[in-house]
């Protein structure tokens, strides 16, 4: 026990020393962390929907390529040989190494923590929740990790066998881009690998929610460590010279067995969030000429004269869908969570002032207010996209009279190419991003869905009956 | 009861036999050595015997304890210094020698230690800025660590200066006279005529000769050398009944004999004949390492 604990001491003491280990284990995590917080930069409060991604590239940094990294180096200088001559069993030293590389893990999580709350993110509501997310998806990767040392030769062969784990994980795995910007194909390929279930385990602290919501993705990763751990004894070495057993080697296929069934599991539960074909087809197609939305022809020559019986002739069920990917509106079921509701009060409070919401000609007025939904649609902001549609109502509701409101808002969904659309520079002033260039155009075809979106539930219903 | 007894050791790598029925016992307070060319079997044996690999067959005990049924228990008895001692480039010495300590679950006297091997200037200097010879004390530091009865120590001078070597004799000595049974697989045959009691030769897994060095040397050849320088070079060959392997090269002979009295009686009678006169001489034994290449040679075929 003693010799147990003083390798765990002195290892701690040699990581600190190395100046690779701490690349690799604190600062490496610490870029990611930062880049996050450049590419979300509009997010408030930030990086708290990204977490999950932060901290589990945090334990694939540390795990996957920090734990064999200084196995393979050690065996490699024939440290593990002289161990194997003390009476110490092979035991002890693998629950050393764990120990070790766990709590690594846990004070590079720590950092990164610290430094998402100095940023302006904050702590989940249950930090046990998080601990407990936390080391399951600690003991799944050290599961990787290991096998990755078991199956590496040299310190190289670990960097290359790392990279093809890790690099697939953070571009098509759900780890470094979020599961719902992915193609349909990626999401399916994700459901293979643990980061996954890490990300989603994770992040799901952060948004309050309960682990028994995550239970499927915390029994994935406990599946995915205990076999990366079988394995990783089955094969166990101690000296470079001696190659994977040739029993030890078929483990691999019970890893990546268990790495499957974990997807097939997924799959059959329909955990596999957005199908890939309506991704597809509402992608392929979003926004089609004002025309296409109606059942007749209409052309009446200015707002003014826009009557109920234009509405009436609105194709309304042609529109996107409310729940999809273009043009979402939040349902009345749908709740924001806390950091979406204090950002939506923050822009609403901003757009009381915004000078694009107070021009004098109301056709203009209504289309700069519907930008403040449309582009955020375009640029895809998960979080805040489908609950801001509403908010724009309520600004339109105040600024423009009722009996107005719906022939303005006809009248912009039929001449989408009409007016100015400058308002789209004044956006950062409710702390949302502009865009440039041809996406300015884009966005005219989404204010032209909100607008008939808006429509449809201003119009008094017997208008459209 | 010997410290170490192996019996019957065998070890095959594939269709390479490692090690072929190897025998040998080491008595408290002995140092035995164990020899051979590159190849031979040390190796395989050595690391039988400390548990690095397992062997196919046979017996080995150590301290009265089966180590093959305790390969633990027995491990706490032995204490190994091999050829390169593979530690954490950051690790100092002090920190090593605390952690084998722990391993082996033993208290130790840390400056006792530190300055047996002379290491108390270098204890908290990290294991990469240690020189060859700090790093083999060091080793041998951690072998003792246990306070081991067997000692295995494998090519320990390897690599080092006259001075350094002659310390780590000492050293070795030491062990001897403390008690342990010493292990010594060497290459280097005046190290091992030096300090082992009895040592065996191992060729092609196998053990060809073992004894004391004496022995050995004796046992091999008792023929004497003589090479002789002259005033004069000779016209002819003498005739010598008592030498073989005779050569005349100018005024230079050299002769082999096992009767070396009446060889150089024999010679000097004919350089008088000559007028010749003997300018020097010199006698030499058959060394230690004659003998091993001549038995290893031997066993190859060769």
């Amino acid at each position: 026990m003693t010799g147990l604990l003083r390798h765990l001491l002195i290892s701690v003491k040699l990581n600190f020393r190395n100046p690779m280990a701490l690349i690799y284990g604190y600062l490496f995590p610490l870029l990611f962390l930062f880049a996050f917080w450049a590419i979300y930069r509009h997010e408030q409060p930030p990086l708290m929907r990204h977490m999950g991604e932060i901290l589990t590239i945090t334990l694939l940094g540390g795990a996957c390529f920090g734990l064999p990294t200084t196995l393979v180096s050690e065996r490699e200088r024939g440290v593990w040989r002289r161990y194997r001559l003390a009476p110490t069993p092979s035991w002890a030293f693998l629950v050393s190494l764990l120990t070790v590389r766990y709590l690594l893990l846990l004070t590079a999580g720590l950092i990164q923590l610290a430094l998402a709350c100095a940023i302006g993110a904050s702590l989940p509501e249950s930090s046990l929740s998080l601990l407990l997310a936390f080391t399951f998806a600690a003991f799944a990767l050290m599961g990787v990790g290991l096998v990755i040392a078991m199956l590496s030769d040299s310190v190289p062969a670990v960097q290359a066998l790392g990279q093809c784990v890790f690099l697939p994980m953070l571009i098509v795995g759900g780890v470094a881009l979020p599961l719902s910007s992915l193609p349909g194909w990626a999401q399916h390929v994700s459901a293979l690998f643990p980061g996954r279930y890490a990300v989603q385990s994770l992040q799901a602290t952060f948004g309050g929610q309960p682990l028994d919501t995550v239970s499927f993705d915390l029994v994935a990763l406990l599946l995915i460590g205990l076999a990366g751990l079988l394995a990783a004894v089955k094969m166990f070495r101690w000296e470079p010279s001696h190659s994977a057993s040739a029993e030890g080697k078929p483990w691999i296929l019970v890893v990546l067995g268990v790495w499957l069934s974990v997807g097939v599991a997924a799959e059959l539960q329909d955990r596999i969030i957005v199908q890939p074909s309506e991704v597809r087809a509402e992608m392929a197609d979003p926004v089609r000429e004002p025309d296409h939305y109606l059942t007749e022809g209409s052309a009446p020559k200015s707002w003014r004269e826009v009557t109920e019986a234009d509405f009436a002739e609105i194709a309304f069920e042609r529109l996107p869908p409310d729940d999809g990917i273009v043009a979402p509106i939040a349902a009345l079921s749908d709740e924001p969570d806390p950091y979406t509701l204090a950002r939506l009060d923050e822009i609403r409070t901003a757009l009381l002032g915004w000078t694009p919401a107070q021009v004098e000609d109301p056709v203009q007025r209504a289309r700069n207010l519907l930008f403040v939904a449309a582009v955020p649609d375009l640029l895809q902001m998960a979080d805040i996209e489908r609950f801001l549609p509403a908010v724009v109502l309520g600004r339109l509701r105040q600024s423009i009279p009722p009996a107005d409101l719906p022939k303005i808002l006809y009248w912009v969904a039929l001449h989408p190419g009409q007016g100015d659309d400058t308002a789209i520079t004044a956006l950062p002033a409710l702390g949302l991003p502009e865009i440039n260039g041809p996406t300015r155009r884009d966005s005219r075809g989404r204010v032209m869905l909100y607008a008939f979106k808006l429509l449809e539930r201003v119009t008094p219903l017997q208008a459209r009956n | 009861m010997p410290k170490l007894a192996v019996r019957n050791l065998s070890k095959r790598y594939g269709s390479i036999q490692a090690a072929c029925d190897v025998s040998f016992e080491i008595a408290a307070g002995e140092i035995f050595g164990l020899l051979g060319p590159n190849g031979a079997g040390k190796t395989s044996t050595l690391e039988s015997l400390i548990g690095l690999i397992q062997p196919d067959a046979g017996e080995i005990e150590v301290c009265g304890i089966d180590a093959r049924r305790h390969p633990q228990v027995a491990k706490a008895h032995i204490g190994a210094a091999l050829q390169s001692t593979g530690l954490q480039d950051k690790i100092t010495s002090c920190e090593a020698l605390r952690l084998f300590a722990d391993l082996y679950d033993r208290r130790v006297d840390l400056g006792t230690l530190l300055d047996r091997f002379g290491l108390r200037d270098f204890a908290h200097a990290s294991f990469d800025t240690l020189s060859g010879g700090q790093k083999q004390r060091l080793a041998l530091a951690l072998a003792f660590v246990n306070d081991p009865q067997v000692i295995v120590l494998d090519e320990p001078t390897a690599g080092l200066d006259p001075r350094m070597r002659r310390e780590f004799h000492t050293h070795i000595r030491q062990m001897k006279s403390e008690g342990r049974a010493v292990l010594l697989a060497t290459h280097d045959m005046e190290e091992a005529e030096r300090l082992c009691d009895r040592m065996a030769v191992l060729a092609r897994g196998r053990i060809i000769a073992a004894g004391k060095p004496t022995e050995l040397i004796a046992r091999a050849r008792d023929t004497t050398m003589i090479s002789v320088q002259t005033s004069a070079p000779l016209d002819r060959l003498p005739r010598l009944a008592h030498a073989t392997e005779l050569v005349l090269d100018g005024s230079g002979i050299r002769f082999a004999t096992t009767q070396v009295n009446a060889a150089l009686a024999e010679l000097v009678a004919a350089l008088d004949a000559q007028r010749i006169s003997i300018v020097s001489l010199r006698g030499e034994r058959a060394t230690l390492e004659d003998v091993i290449l001549e038995l290893t040679a031997a066993s190859s075929g060769i």
